[in-house]
């Protein structure tokens, strides 16, 4: 135990000391807080390795390192780790693909200004994420929750002197604390109900009293997910977040923040009832065919991606609300090998062509960018689901897990696999061949080898990854037993009811990415010029650019209702409060002061006049006038 | 009676003797009135830094003592100590005070020594509050440190600052003298023999013999007018926008930070546990109009486009949450509410010092007239934005803690459990205004305005002289925010009555635990 909490702690602690020094001693030495960062990310790494060669498969650990860290009245609560099979995938997916990520950016960020923040950004976003890998209550987790929210702000920010990425940064921030104002609420009815934050002893409160959960607490929670994960309706910030520097939308906005939520899913499964693992799973397919759908019309590959990352979250929360977190779990790993490389990809291709994002402003870029071109193709075709691929085994389960469970999911998962291998073929027809289409294009050079590197390594994982076998049993261990159910590998009972369709849809699956590969090659042709849904079908396309207007919705109401409102509030509270009440009121009394000021005119002739009306008064009074 | 505990008093009179030396020294002789500076505002910290090291747990009031007034016949005596409550509040004043101190010693106003002679006026009646037993003291440093408030937004504030100043005065004295008049009720009613305004005294005896149900019910809602109003509740907090944006910084630092947690120190530490009747009766009254703060105010402050304004309507909104704790009744939401005017403290001073760093860099308030600061001043950015992320309850600082304790507080009181929903709304809020102002501030390009005016000067970062008042503050935020212990667990040691091992002190048993276990028998019906 000590040796595992040691590591344990070190896996924190490193990138937490390496962002303090950054933020205290190496503000101007960019390139020092540049190697300083990559180290730590490398001594994760290692840590993390050590970690999973010593704990036995499919061990539990916890380890409460600071007992009553916080306490007050009745309310305490502890910090501690939890270790199971799925901390140790998430680990590993964080660590490895994080380090990676930090090597690629030596090169990306090589001639920014402001490199020493951006490398002190991503090793306070490392410490937050990995905090909530290992937290084992849920305070724990909303702490670390909200810190990587704030580190994705900032790192979202980098180039703040654009109008965009302040206002992206802005948004996703706000957006992500919507839904951890559902949470927040979660975690203290949470507690008032079972008495207890940490995981572990909720799990055997409600083992023992399965009816003890409901469906409230379950919906709260969900909204951090929903806000995390960017699932509807609070998803309108991940595509705007693209305005952070590229490595950056590669390591949080797709390979692991965003997965978070699905982690978090995961780890509280047992708090979930039946009503709203049926909603995570419809809202989770209803994204899948969105998120494919908006990426059909985008011309920034960023954005591409993005809208992909969407729909690939999509269908990790299908899997978790059918009831497999296992497969969920799986398609985050290999979602996170082949999406890393295809943003690391992206961010070579934006770094040759000089920051030009726009693919129609590229072409050919096969010739003069080799090695980004291949690593590329591997993670389109990785995520396009090709066969004995990484995204093939993952997706695959997912799909046959769905037609076991909901035929209407499964067809609409389908679909969106098609759409998928569409719009991703339609990027790499016309980004990377035929010919330059502007002079950022055509002086297109491949990137140095700290950039390649990374990508060499990321795609082996996205051609291998999907591979059972190649994991390590205690971390595969996490999947294996949904992964071997789904693909008739064990001895239930039910594999046969998998097994009957398997062959089927194999094929399915195999002719939905043929199809939407072909496809997008017929109708866009290599490297065109325009859109050519756009030309051929316009109003498909204004209805597909559209994105059923939820930006434009959200963006009416905090101009015209939120502000207006606020606009209104605040002169209320001017005018009635502030006016009325306080003003007023010292008005009264100063007229008062006034009317009796006035009588003291100094006149013989008004004193008189008032001692006689006195006077007048007063007998009117004796003789009972008033009564 | 050991020697640290001479420094309790020493901190009230230092600082005031140092504003007297400094009032009548010479204006040229700088090094003099500099050095009384730094011992008059750096003597509060340091003492308030030595006497939490030297808490003893096991003691319920440490380093009491004891003057006489000539005022015993009245029950005054001039009774200091300090509890697990007005420990961190202790500290707390000391670490804003000498953060404001050094900052106005560097912000050259006219007439500089008049200027910190009031603030170490101030100074020396902050710590006299949270260091008084006796409730007379108690009020009395508070008027101590207020009437300072008034002269310096009088002679330092803006345009139009007389009328601010006059009509804060009305409002405020105002709402002292309701609480004046709340004190002196139960001082009268007490029924006690030799009627006392000593604290303890009067706790050990009315949570023997309570005072009678209605009457604690008035006296609780006449305190929580008066208290009220110092505090900035809903809808009494019209005084508090206007004045914070006319004061000079120092002054808005020590006031919004400090002085305006005397209200809410009197209610939790002084009046709850007195009239538990009265503040079970109030509870959710109190909810409601917390809830103004949180979502009028905070809507409010979505409104301003002046970034000092903004500030001063994010303080008003945050005291939402400390009345929500305390209505809340329990001891989660209390001990929130305590340790979320610790954080608010540090975190509202920090935003008003770099309020006002960037208006010496913008020569505006106008955040329309902002903007792509960052490029030309990255520290202050980076500081603005850890001050704004603490203000917004980020965990890493203080006042999440508080925050976070609140809202676990309210839930627990059934009667205003729903609360927890629209209060929780305060967070999205909060995020909205802080995050706006960053941008609008910092981010983008710059506006026509500022572009002309960084054409004409020469804008910097923040200097040296600038930066350690606004690190000390930070460094403060993020130890209370990594290692919440370091203040909740001495809040939490007192928050629901002190418990000492054996009862050696008797008569001191307090009223606390009365009150948690009679609320708690309230809750369970």
């Amino acid at each position: 135990m000590y040796t595992e909490s040691t590591l344990l702690l070190g896996v924190l602690l490193t990138p937490l000391i390496s962002a303090v020094v950054i933020a205290l001693f190496l503000r101007k030495q960019g390139d020092i807080a540049a190697y300083l960062s990559c180290f730590s990310a490398l001594a994760i790494a290692c840590l993390s390795i050590q970690l999973f060669s010593i704990i036995p498969t499919g061990q539990e650990i916890y380890i409460t390192i600071f007992k009553d860290y916080f306490q007050m009245g009745t309310f305490s609560f502890d910090l501690g780790f939890l270790i199971n099979p799925d901390t140790l995938t998430l680990l590993f997916v964080v660590s490895f693909v994080g380090f990676w990520i930090h090597i690629f950016s030596l090169g990306y960020m090589r001639t920014d200004d402001g490199k020493a923040r951006y490398f002190g950004g991503l090793s306070v976003f490392m410490f937050s994420m990995l905090g909530i890998v290992i937290a084992d209550n849920l305070i724990m987790i909303f702490i670390f929750w909200e810190l990587v929210g704030f580190s994705s702000y900032a790192l979202i920010s980098h180039y703040f002197k654009t109008e965009k990425a302040a206002n992206a940064s802005k948004k996703a921030f706000i957006v992500n604390r919507v839904g951890d104002l559902g949470f927040l609420i979660g975690i203290v009815i949470t507690y008032w109900q079972f008495g207890t934050s940490n995981l572990l002893e909720l799990q055997s409160i409600i083992g023992l009293e399965p009816s003890s959960t409901n469906w409230i607490i379950a919906a709260l929670l969900m909204c951090g997910f929903i806000g995390k994960s960017a699932q509807f309706p609070l998803h309108v910030w991940l595509p705007d977040a693209m305005a952070g520097p590229t490595p950056v939308s590669a390591l949080i906005h797709a390979a692991t923040m965003v997965a978070a939520g699905i982690f978090f899913l995961i780890r509280i499964e047992f708090l979930f009832t039946p009503d709203v693992l049926n909603v995570i799973a419809w809202m989770g397919t209803l994204m899948a065919a969105y998120g494919g759908l908006c990426a059909i019309t985008q011309s920034d590959i960023k954005k591409i991606l993005a809208y992909s990352t969407l729909s690939q979250l999509g269908y990790m929360a299908a899997a978790f609300g059918l009831g497999y977190p296992g497969l969920a779990l799986f398609h985050l790993a290999t979602h996170a090998f082949f999406k890393g490389l295809l943003f690391l990809g992206s961010a070579s291709v934006i770094h040759g062509c000089h920051h030009e994002q726009d693919i129609f402003k590229m072409g050919g870029l096969a010739k003069k960018m080799p090695f980004t071109t291949a690593t590329f193709a591997i993670g389109i075709a990785a995520l396009a689901g090709v066969n004995y691929l990484s995204g093939y085994y993952s997706k695959d389960s997912i799909l046959v897990a769905a037609y076991a469970e909901h035929t209407m999911i499964f067809w609409i998962l389908m679909g969106s696999a098609l759409v998928t291998a569409f719009y991703m073929g339609r990027l790499f027809w016309i980004a990377f061949f035929g010919s330059p289409k502007s002079k950022n294009a055509k002086n297109a050079k491949e990137s140095p080898f700290v950039m390649i590197l990374p990508l060499l390594v990321l795609s082996i994982l996205a051609l291998f990854g999907g591979k059972v076998a190649m994991w390590p049993e205690n971390l595969s261990m996490s999947f294996l037993s949904d992964y071997r159910l789904i693909n008739g590998l064990s001895d239930s009972v039910l594999e046969d009811a998998y097994h009957q369709g398997h062959t089927l849809l194999k094929s399915i699956g195999t002719l939905a990415w043929i199809f939407g590969i072909l496809g997008s090659l017929f109708f866009y042709g290599l490297g065109s010029k325009n859109d050519n849904l756009g030309i051929r079908m316009p109003s498909l396309f204004r209805f597909l650019d559209s994105k059923l207007l939820i930006d434009e919705f959200y963006l009416w109401y905090v101009k015209k209702v939120q502000q207006k409102l606020a606009d209104f509030i605040h002169l209320m509270d001017l005018l009635l409060i502030g006016g009325l009440c306080v003003r007023g009121t010292a008005g009264f009394i100063g007229l008062l002061g006034y009317i009796s000021r006035a009588l003291h005119t100094g006149s013989i002739g008004a004193y008189v006049f008032w001692f006689a009306s006195g006077l007048l008064l007063f007998w009117a009074y004796a003789i009972g006038i008033f009564s | 009676m050991k020697n640290v505990d001479l420094l309790l008093p020493l901190s009230i009179i230092i600082p005031a003797l140092a504003g007297i030396f400094i009032l009548l020294s010479k204006k040229e002789s700088q090094g003099f009135w500099k050095s009384f500076t730094y011992i008059g505002f750096g003597f509060p910290l340091f003492s308030a830094i030595v006497l939490y090291s030297q808490f003893d747990e096991t003691i319920h009031y440490n380093f009491k003592m004891k003057f006489l007034t000539g005022l015993e016949d009245f029950g005054i005596t001039l009774h200091l100590g300090l509890n697990g409550i007005s420990m961190p509040l202790f500290l707390m004043a000391g670490i804003v005070g000498f953060a404001s101190g050094i900052y106005a010693l560097q912000a050259k106003a006219e007439r500089i020594r008049l200027y910190l002679f009031l603030l170490l006026i101030m100074q020396s009646g902050l710590m006299g509050v949270f260091s008084s037993i006796d409730i007379f003291f108690f009020y009395f440093f508070h008027e101590f440190a207020l009437i300072p408030t008034f002269v310096m937004i009088g002679i330092w504030g803006g345009v139009g600052s007389r009328s601010t100043a006059m009509e804060m005065a009305i409002y405020l004295t105002l709402g002292a003298l309701a609480s004046l008049v709340g004190l002196l009720v139960i001082y009268t009613n007490s029924g006690m023999i030799n009627h006392s305004f000593d604290f303890i005294a009067l706790s050990h005896h009315l949570s023997n013999t309570p005072l009678e149900t209605v009457l604690q019910q008035n006296i609780y809602g006449i305190l929580l007018f008066g208290f009220g109003i110092l505090v900035s509740l809903f809808p009494f907090h019209s005084w508090a926008p206007k004045s914070y944006s006319a004061a000079p910084t120092a002054a808005a630092m020590l006031h919004a930070g400090v002085l305006k947690k005397f209200g809410l120190y009197g209610i939790i530490q002084l009046i709850s546990p007195l009239l538990t009747e009265g503040a079970a009766h109030w509870a959710t009254i109190l909810g409601w109009l917390a809830l103004g703060n949180i979502v009028v105010i905070g809507l409010a402050t979505i409104s301003q486009t002046d970034l000092k304004q903004m500030v001063s309507y994010s303080s008003v909104m945050h005291m939402g949450y400390a009345f929500l704790g305390i209505a809340s009744l329990n001891s989660i939401g209390t001990g929130g509410a305590v340790m979320l005017m610790f954080g608010h403290g540090l975190s509202v001073a920090l935003l008003f010092l770099l309020t006002t760093c960037i208006y010496h860099r913008t020569d505006t308030f106008d955040m329309a007239d902002m903007g792509g600061l960052a490029s030309k001043a990255p520290v202050l950015s980076a500081f603005f934005i850890t001050a704004t992320m603490a203000g917004i309850g980020l965990p890493g600082f203080a006042n999440f803690w508080g925050e976070f304790a609140v809202f676990i507080g309210i839930w627990g009181n059934e009667s205003i459990q729903w609360m927890l929903y629209p209060a929780a709304l305060g967070i999205v809020i909060s995020a909205i205004y802080g995050l706006r102002a960053v941008a609008k501030v910092f981010y983008g390009q710059p506006s026509v305005n500022f572009q002309k005016h960084m054409e004409a000067n020469t804008v910097r970062d923040l200097t040296t002289s600038e930066k350690i008042p606004a690190l000390i503050l930070i460094f403060s935020l993020l130890l209370a925010g990594f290692y919440p212990g370091f203040v909740s667990n001495l809040i939490n040691r007192d928050i629901d009555g002190f418990k000492p091992d054996t009862i050696v002190e008797g008569i001191e048993q307090p009223a606390t635990s009365v009150y948690l276990s009679h609320m708690e028998s309230k809750n369970g019906q």
